[in-house]
């Protein structure tokens, strides 16, 4: 049967009109009882209604459906019954009890949220109070703008490459196009650990050493820390750059434009021009300076951009085929582009900071603010 | 470098320069124009006046009163000097002017009106010192401007010249590159040069090594008339920042400027015979240079030489002895070509850089030597009106200086990633004077001698042809798609969580220098422990501060927390992941070694309005260990096995070890160092080198179920001896806890009044399980019961009741 229509049958006993006398003797048919259990379930609804705590719905709850309830008891002596009106007087008591039990049930949840609700309100904590406290670690801020200029060339498919920092002459200088006596080198100033060893000047010697150990095609970007004998106001002993090398079948100038161009714009902002100016170095042919439009003036000239409106960021060309000898790659065969800034610019720039000297003074006032 | 723009002006057939536009087309060509400075800014408000009479000053003895005529009106003007006559003519700086970063006003000067300055030579910022007032030449406009008057009406631009540029280094090489860039023409005096070329032999040239000097030409000038340079030869050279001297040397200097020929002049009459030789300095030999100073030579340098001694240090200065001087009638002017690198050399070893080494650093065009001789003679001759027809003695190798290049037109898009046009390539290399022809799509060039050194393959020319078709106007194009991986090695993404991981538990990120001194290492007696000797030396250190490469990163970080304090941060966590250096055998590259470094002092945790304050402490520091050594040993070992270093507490101080492999040191700094670097608070120190510790990880994570039936735990508390070490009671307990002791944790250690004196109490938690069954009470109770008496046995430990 669906519980719908066992629903209905119950409702039928329940409020049959014609008595049906059995049982005790003042109430021997089942009308009687009926009438009996609808009293009882009118009373315990009028009653539910003035209840006013859980104590007072306890009381009701032993009233109705406790141990010696009419319910109950009526319950428990079902089995003295006639047989065949049993299962309808049972039927309907269960009916009634759960109901009242339910209704109970309701209505205990009910005070409950209340006596909770008055309970809660009276916890007050002062939500203005300061936290338990975590210290602030801070990343330092040139390591903050390497990673930056990372994730920005690992999503264009470069991967990472690192070399020494302590180098020799040969893979400093020489590979790159840099012999001794060559004019370039007057520009390094640099520290020798002996004759032909050094501190590289630049990242660049990663390049060749890249190159030596793989095949084309290859993408890379390269920081780390190089050392250039000069100490004042705009020049530390150590410094950060970041070089890049793509090398490739057709690799040309206008995808070294796109790189560097897709690259200003995420580290400065799609809304800044970039400006690709020749230039020389001894590793690249053709080389470029790259200048971004300054951000302070917006490109009317400044005192930043000494007027000029442009910022210079980057060194930049096509690999000197000359380099690939050095290699062992057929120049005719492959062809790439290399390019190199340095770090500690890129974050003067970003963040106007404008002191050098503060990224190796290692002031936590000065790291703590990035 | 600076010209100025009249200057360019006098070789280009071009009516007018806008510096603007002049210094845009040079940037965007590859010679940046740094600044651009108009010099008539400079002297805007002072003008020609003519001296109509003049009066002592009534109230003093030096003043006088002068009235100038400035062609709209008289002015009276207030003077201190002496030197005019009447009708001279002067520069005068009417109120508004700026002179010496001084603003002329009209005011009284001892009680007389005085309505403008009559300037100096000084004053005008055209010579160091002067003695009264600057007479002009009486062709003067009187009212006229004055910068105009006396070719002051010039803008400087100040120049970058790339080292591949030598033939940039001049006025002339300037005005030849604008030519290509705006297409004017370029104009140069035409001179004859194999006229007069050693018609006679009366004076000899000799030279020894010609590699290092591939020509050397000489003029002899008889009888030079003694007179001042020309106001706007003067005005030329001070403009470009060299100080005018004398006639001869500021013709010299004149003639470099604008040829890039650097010229020197002897005074021949200190020579000690007609006879030049060019070779090397003997070991030792000395010279006077002519600022002063002993120059100390080697057999690399290389000398001018009479038959007696060195009288120059070739391409780099004169020697004194032979510097022309006011008393100076012939000159021997040289026009020499020497081998760049050797002057470099010499340049860097002597430590003298000069505006002549400086060009032959950059090999110059050995073309230009007797060119700039005739441009001598020819300038003298305006100046001084001095004619001369003598021999020019020119001494060279000859040598090829002219190259033919083939250059593909494919090949000029293949590189720029854009086709163009072979007329246009051509038009390109024709005015930058490099004749060509085309033929078959390939363009057949020849480079002229001034541009020999620097476009000597194809891939130059293809540079050439980009950089004046212009950068801006090629595309940008994404790199094609190839085999790519853009991503992170293992070891580069262990070294970035390791330090998110450090900055998320509350330390900033520090850099140091990788330089340190011997005695930064002796002050922590780093120089004493073995682990720390054979130090990387630098051989040119700019001071002692730098003069080692660091072996440990641990004086930095003491650097770094005292100077903090210093500024009242007293509590500070600090890393730093950078190498190391050490000393490999001799010929090899020193060994690197990434390390991480990490110092705690003053407080963990501040005093708070819910929490108490508390130091950082030993354990502090091993706590942030094992955090990183559990993400990436997950069921490695961390052991800190006592090893004493002199840096730190003899009690607090040992190696960190993961599975039997020395990774680094931890310890507490030692309180005698503490004291002695002034910080007055604790610090704890670790290092661990980031290559062994992150090569030696093995990916070997793998699923391991989850276990199913419930574990018991069992709290045991025993009390030991004071000296028993907890890592040793672990162990025991692990041996006898049988494989169903699945976690040992320690909860409490106490010491006090409830347990005798020298003993503590140690609680543990252990934690049993069977993957296979529920565990029952009364086997726990027997492992229990077994670990506890082996206890007994090895530490004398019994439980505490």
């Amino acid at each position: 049967m669906q519980r719908s229509e066992i629903e209905k049958q119950e409702a039928s006993i329940l409020f049959r009109d014609k008595p049906y006398k059995i049982m005790s003797k003042k109430e021997k048919n089942i009308s009687g009882l009926e009438k009996k259990i609808k009293i009882e379930l009118d009373n315990f609804t009028r009653e539910l209604e003035t209840v006013k705590n859980l104590i007072e719905l306890d009381n009701l709850r032993t009233k109705y459906i406790g141990k010696k309830s009419f319910l109950i008891k009526t319950l428990k002596n079902i089995g003295n019954l006639p047989d065949d009106i049993k299962p309808i007087a049972g039927k309907k008591s269960n009916t009634v009890r759960k109901k009242i039990e339910s209704d109970i049930l309701i209505k205990e949840k009910i005070f409950k949220n209340i006596e909770y609700e008055n309970k809660l309100r009276k916890e007050i904590i002062d939500m203005s109070l300061p936290g338990r406290s975590t210290a602030a670690g801070r990343k330092n801020i040139i390591s903050q703008v390497v990673e930056e200029i990372e994730e920005i060339f690992i999503g264009m498919g470069f991967e990472i490459a690192e070399g020494p920092e302590v180098e020799t002459d040969y893979y400093n200088f020489e590979a790159l196009n840099t012999p001794s006596g060559h004019p370039a080198r007057s520009l390094h100033d640099t520290f020798f650990i002996s004759e032909n060893i050094l501190l590289r000047t630049h990242t660049s010697p990663v390049q060749i050493r890249y190159m030596e150990s793989h095949k084309p095609p290859l993408l890379i970007i390269v920081p780390g820390k190089v050392y250039r004998r000069d100490y004042d106001v705009s020049h530390t002993p150590m410094f950060t750059q970041i070089e890049g090398l793509v090398v490739d079948k057709c690799i040309n100038f206008s995808n070294l434009k796109w790189t560097l161009e897709t690259f200003v714009h995420e580290i400065f902002g799609k809304d800044r021009k970039v400006r690709f100016r020749p230039h020389y170095f001894p590793f690249t042919e053709p080389s470029a300076e790259v200048d971004v439009s300054c951000n302070i003036c917006g490109g009317k000239g400044c005192r930043v951009c000494s007027g000029s409106g442009w910022l210079e960021i980057l060194g930049a060309g096509m690999v000197d085929p000359n380099l690939y000898s050095f290699v062992g790659y057929n120049p005719e065969e492959v062809s790439g582009f290399a390019f190199g800034m340095g770090i500690e610019r890129i974050c003067m720039l970003k963040y106007g900071i404008n002191d050098l000297r503060l990224f190796f003074e290692n002031d936590l006032r000065f790291i703590s603010q990035f | 470098m600076k010209v100025t723009l009249n200057w360019i002006g006098e070789f280009l057939g071009a009516e007018r320069l806008e510096p603007e536009n002049i210094a845009s087309v040079l940037t965007m060509s590859g010679t940046e124009v740094k600044k651009v400075e108009y010099i008539s800014d400079k002297y805007k408000n002072i003008i020609i006046g003519r001296l109509v009479d003049f009066s002592p000053h009534p109230d003093s003895d030096k003043l006088s009163l002068c009235e100038v005529d400035i062609g709209s009106s008289k002015l009276n003007i207030v003077c201190g000097a002496k030197n005019f006559k009447k009708e001279d003519r002067v520069a005068v700086a009417l109120p508004g002017a700026k002179v010496k970063d001084i603003t002329i006003r009209k005011n009284k000067i001892r009680g007389q009106i005085s309505e403008g300055m009559m300037c100096s030579e000084m004053e005008l910022g055209l010579s160091s010192e002067s003695e009264g007032i600057m007479i002009l030449s009486s062709n003067c406009e009187i009212g006229d401007s004055f910068s105009k008057s006396v070719g002051l009406d010039d803008v400087v631009l100040e120049l970058e010249i790339t080292p591949n540029r030598p033939d940039c280094l001049s006025v002339m090489g300037i005005a030849r590159e604008i030519s290509a860039l705006i297409g004017a023409d370029f104009v140069v005096p035409e001179y004859d040069l194999q006229k007069r070329l050693n018609i006679d032999s009366k004076f000899k040239i000799e030279i020894e090594d010609y590699d290092l000097c591939p020509r050397y030409s000489a003029k002899l000038f008889r009888n030079i008339p003694n007179i001042k340079s020309p106001q706007w030869l003067k005005n030329r050279l001070i403009l470009c920042d060299v100080r005018p001297i004398n006639l001869i040397v500021d013709l010299t200097n004149y003639v470099m400027l604008e040829t890039g020929q650097p010229l020197h002049a002897f005074d021949k009459d200190m020579l000690y015979s007609n006879k030049i030789i060019v070779r090397r300095a003997g070991k030792g030999e000395n010279i006077i240079t002519i600022d002063d100073s002993i120059r100390i030579l080697d057999d690399d340098a290389l000398v001018i030489a009479d038959e007696d001694k060195a009288v120059a240090i070739a391409g780099i200065m004169g020697g004194k002895d032979t510097e022309i001087s006011e008393n100076t009638k012939n000159v021997l002017l040289e026009s020499a070509n020497f081998y760049g690198p050797s002057i470099m050399r010499t340049s860097k070893k002597i430590g003298l850089r000069s505006e002549a080494s400086n060009r032959f650093e950059k090999k110059i065009d050995p073309m230009l030597t007797v060119f700039a001789i005739r441009r001598f003679e020819d300038l003298l001759g305006k100046v001084a009106n001095f004619k001369t027809e003598e021999c020019i003695y020119d001494n060279f190798k000859k040598v090829e200086r002219e190259r033919k290049i083939n250059l593909r037109v494919g090949k000029v898009g293949q590189v720029l990633g854009k086709d163009i046009d072979a007329g246009l390539i051509s038009d390109i290399l024709t005015n930058l004077k490099i004749s060509n022809r085309i033929k078959d799509n390939i363009i057949e060039a020849t480079v002229p001698s001034f541009r020999y050194e620097d476009l000597q393959r194809e891939i130059d020319l293809i540079e050439e042809v980009a950089r004046i078709y212009g950068y801006d106007r090629l595309d940008s194009i994404p790199i094609p798609a190839s085999d790519r991986r853009g991503k992170y090695s293992l070891y580069q993404k262990t070294i970035k969580d390791i330090r998110q991981a450090l900055c998320d538990m509350g330390l900033v990120e520090v850099i140091n220098y990788s330089f340190i001194s011997a005695e930064s290492l002796k002050k922590f007696k780093i120089n004493l422990e073995d682990r720390y000797k054979n130090n990387v030396k630098i051989l040119n250190p700019i001071n002692e501060d730098f003069k080692l490469l660091r072996p440990t990163l641990l004086p930095a970080l003491m650097k770094n927390i005292k100077d903090n304090i210093n500024h009242n941060i007293k509590d500070i966590g600090i890393f730093e992941i950078s190498k190391v250096f050490k000393k490999n055998s001799s010929g090899k590259l020193p060994f690197e070694i990434n390390t991480l470094g990490m110092m705690l002092t003053g407080k963990a945790v501040q005093k708070g309005w819910n929490e108490k304050e508390r130091s950082f402490d030993f354990y502090d520091l091993k706590g942030i260990l094992d955090f990183i050594c559990k993400r990436y040993y997950p069921s490695g070992s961390l052991k800190i096995k006592e090893k004493q270093y002199r840096f730190f507490h003899p009690r607090v101080s040992g190696t960190v070890n993961i599975e039997d492999l020395e990774v680094g040191i931890i310890g507490k700094i030692h309180p005698v160092i503490i004291e002695e670097t002034e910080i007055v608070q604790d610090a704890y120190y670790m290092e661990l080198d980031m290559d062994k510790f992150i090569n030696n990880i093995k990916e070997t994570k793998k699923y391991k179920f989850i276990p199913a039936f419930p574990s018991i735990d069992i709290d045991l508390a025993i009390v030991v001896d004071n000296k028993i070490k907890s890592e040793d009671i672990v162990n025991e307990i692990k041996e006898s806890g049988t494989e169903l002791l699945k976690k040992i944790r320690l909860f409490d250690i106490y010491r006090g009044e409830q347990i005798e004196k020298d003993k503590k109490s140690m609680a543990y938690s252990l934690n049993f399980r069977d993957d296979t069954r529920t565990l029952k009470d009364t086997e726990i109770e027997i492992i229990v019961n077994r670990i506890l008496e082996n206890l007994g046995k090895k530490f004398n430990a019994r439980i505490r009741e």
